[in-house]
């Protein structure tokens, strides 16, 4: 299908439209960051005439910009899930209608290649998360800013959508330009037609232009922070083993993890019983390798006991295992680590290290 | 390849007998509400309701179906409850998981079994497919150890071996008492003078992490081949699937590709008896 365009006006009525068999999740500003949130009514919204709402509103949703500070594995692989109940052989149904998030940025896409390769054969499968990506909808888009910790060109990707999308949306001023990325996609926009018209060659353009402006300001951040290219992280995690940088990177760590839960990559959990009102239940959980009995065994022995072995193997499980056995880093240059971080570890810089050891 | 379409979900599991080993281990037979069948070195997923799950390798014969046993040291808080269950409790059961003793590689080889500890729950296992299919392979060897004698493991049983005439059997422990007459000292100390070619030899090591550790060391002295030494590596094991994260060993998942793994597999990595 060819290139589409939808108006400012039209995409909240199809966003409503969907809401009859998704429920719609839209990134909100708060500040300067950006937080899904679940889209009520936009109808709704306009007649309260809240001034600040909380939940999307025509005034407050975004749909380019830059990524939403929460991972979006979150909506898939979910922080917390109840995977078992006493022995039933069922797998505990999700409340609720299938999820539509939109917003999606080509960072959170490339998220999604990874975990598929963790919870999607070929041998064993999770069958939420695999129930999660065949039933929910992507609407990705465009970024059309630039964090400052942003190094997504790193790691071979750009800033706009390539796969791994159902419906993309260039953000361009006037509206959005439209391409589908599935099967599905392509049904939707053929369903809502009405919404839709063809693009012109000059939106087309603008977005072509928009997309080169927003790549070039990725590359200058990239040079300006000295982050190496992926082509020149293979290997350099094992060749730079036991070297002093790990203890030294590690000394501001205190162990919290937020690298772990807020990266959308990161895959590991652990597996919690309860028993409620006499019933077994087991959950799943995000867990965090920083944490001192990550690895740790029933009789107290521990691979990694110090903290500095463990911030190594979060950087040997991304830049040497990944690569190694599913042939793509696990990192996606969206920076969110960096921002979390209470000790202020910078993975760029401690990639940038590794690269800078092996080629002295 | 487990067959649920929840990997998540226990098996409904009933503890038919309890059987106490040695001050630390017992013994729990088990009756799945669904037959399950394992290769020899396959764990399962066991779980006290409420309180969690531990992996286990069944200690019991492959070849039966409808039980399993397996023995377990009480070092956690798991296993802390699974030494308070009676006949008749329920638990729960997942699996059997990864990959177990390679027996088709080691036929017509002479096979050397090593163990320690409780390594001998899983080795026993293995010997009851040995002892089945003894004419497959040129020929057997055993050689194990213990702590003490009050920790030996199935020391009857074992010690009954050295009567079976397809099996050179030595035992040592570490620490003697008045009835032990057999050697004392490391496992590594009855290694020397093994009637085998240990160029074209095959052993298998299970056992606590330095003992595994010092026997493949030993082994290797001898001149046994890095890809000739199968080793059980004991990991945290979760979710038994590969998808949890905890158990990894360089680009291994144990939980997966072990718990057996081939020495010259593992060998280049870092930490890996840690």
């Amino acid at each position: 299908m060819d290139h589409q365009f939808i108006s400012r006006a039209n995409l909240p009525s199809l966003l409503s439209d969907l809401q009859e068999a998704y429920s719609v999740i839209l990134p909100v500003r708060k500040g300067e960051s950006r937080f899904y949130e679940p889209l009520t009514s936009f109808q709704a919204d306009r007649q309260t005439g809240k001034e600040e709402p909380q939940s999307p509103s025509e005034n407050n949703y975004v749909i380019g910009e830059v990524r939403a500070s929460e991972p979006l594995k979150a909506f898939f692989f979910q922080p917390k899930q109840r995977v078992a109940e006493n022995y039933q052989d069922a797998t505990p149904a999700r409340a609720g209608k299938p999820l539509c998030i939109v917003g999606v940025k080509a960072c959170d896409l490339k998220g999604f290649k990874v975990l598929d390769t963790v919870f999607i054969g070929p041998d064993y499968e999770d069958p939420f998360y695999k129930k999660a990506r065949e039933e929910n909808l992507i609407i990705s888009a465009d970024c059309t800013s630039v964090l400052d910790v942003c190094f997504c060109l790193s790691l071979d990707l750009n800033p706009y959508p390539q796969d791994n999308f159902d419906i993309n949306l260039s953000d361009i001023g006037e509206g959005y330009v439209v391409q589908p990325g599935s099967d599905k996609g392509e049904r939707l926009l053929e369903r809502f037609s009405d919404y839709f018209r063809e693009a012109s060659s000059a939106q087309i353009k603008t977005r072509d232009q928009q997309r080169a402006s927003v790549t070039e300001q990725v590359r200058k951040n990239i040079q300006a922070n000295g982050v190496p290219v992926q082509d020149r992280l293979a290997g350099v995690v094992r060749e730079n083993y036991e070297h002093p940088l790990w203890k030294e990177e590690a000394e501001t760590c205190v162990e919290c993890g937020a690298c772990n839960t807020i990266c959308p990559t990161c895959h590991c959990f652990l597996l919690l019983d309860q028993l409620d009102n006499r019933d077994l239940v087991r959950y799943r959980l995000w867990d965090s390798c920083l944490i001192k009995d990550f690895a740790e065994v029933a009789g107290g022995a521990n691979p990694r006991p110090q903290l500095w072995m463990r911030l190594r193997n979060r950087f040997e499980k991304k830049f040497d295992f990944f690569p190694k056995v599913n042939n793509m880093y696990a990192c996606t240059g969206c920076g969110r680590c960096i921002l979390a971080c209470p000790g202020k570890i910078d993975i760029r810089n401690v990639l940038k290290r590794n690269v800078e050891n092996v080629r002295k | 390849m487990y067959e649920s379409s929840n990997p998540y979900r226990p098996i409904r599991t009933e503890v038919l007998e309890t059987i106490e080993e040695t001050p630390t281990i017992r013994t729990l037979k088990l009756k799945p509400d669904e037959r399950i069948s394992f290769e020899t070195g396959q764990f399962i997923e066991l779980t006290v309701p409420g309180a969690g799950e531990a992996p286990f390798t069944p200690s019991s014969e492959p070849s039966v179906q409808e039980a399993l046993e397996v023995s377990v040291m009480r070092v956690g808080k798991v296993t802390e409850r699974i030494h308070a269950l009676k006949a008749g409790d329920t638990v729960g059961l997942r699996g059997p998981f990864g990959s177990g003793y390679p027996l088709d590689e080691f036929l017509g080889k002479e096979l050397l079994v090593v163990g320690g500890g409780c390594g001998f729950a899983p080795l026993r296992s293995l010997m009851y497919e040995l002892f089945r299919r003894s004419r497959e392979f040129k020929k057997l060897l055993f050689r194990g150890g213990c702590r003490t004698p009050k920790d030996f493991l199935y020391r009857r049983q074992i010690e009954g071996w050295a009567n079976r005439d397809d099996l050179d059997i030595e035992l040592t422990v570490d620490e003697g008492d008045g009835d032990w007459r057999g050697n004392v000292g490391v496992v590594t100390t009855i290694l020397d003078g093994l009637k085998m070619d240990p160029d074209t030899g095959v052993a298998v090591v299970c056992g606590p992490p330095v003992m595994m550790k010092f026997a493949t060391m030993k082994l290797l002295d001898l001149g046994f081949k890095k890809s000739n030494l199968y080793l059980s590596m004991e990991k945290n094991m979760s979710c038994g699937f590969g998808k949890c994260g905890h158990c990894r060993i360089g680009t291994y998942y144990t939980c997966k590709d072990g718990p057996v793994f081939r020495y010259d597999k593992i060998s280049d990595y870092p930490n890996i008896w840690d």
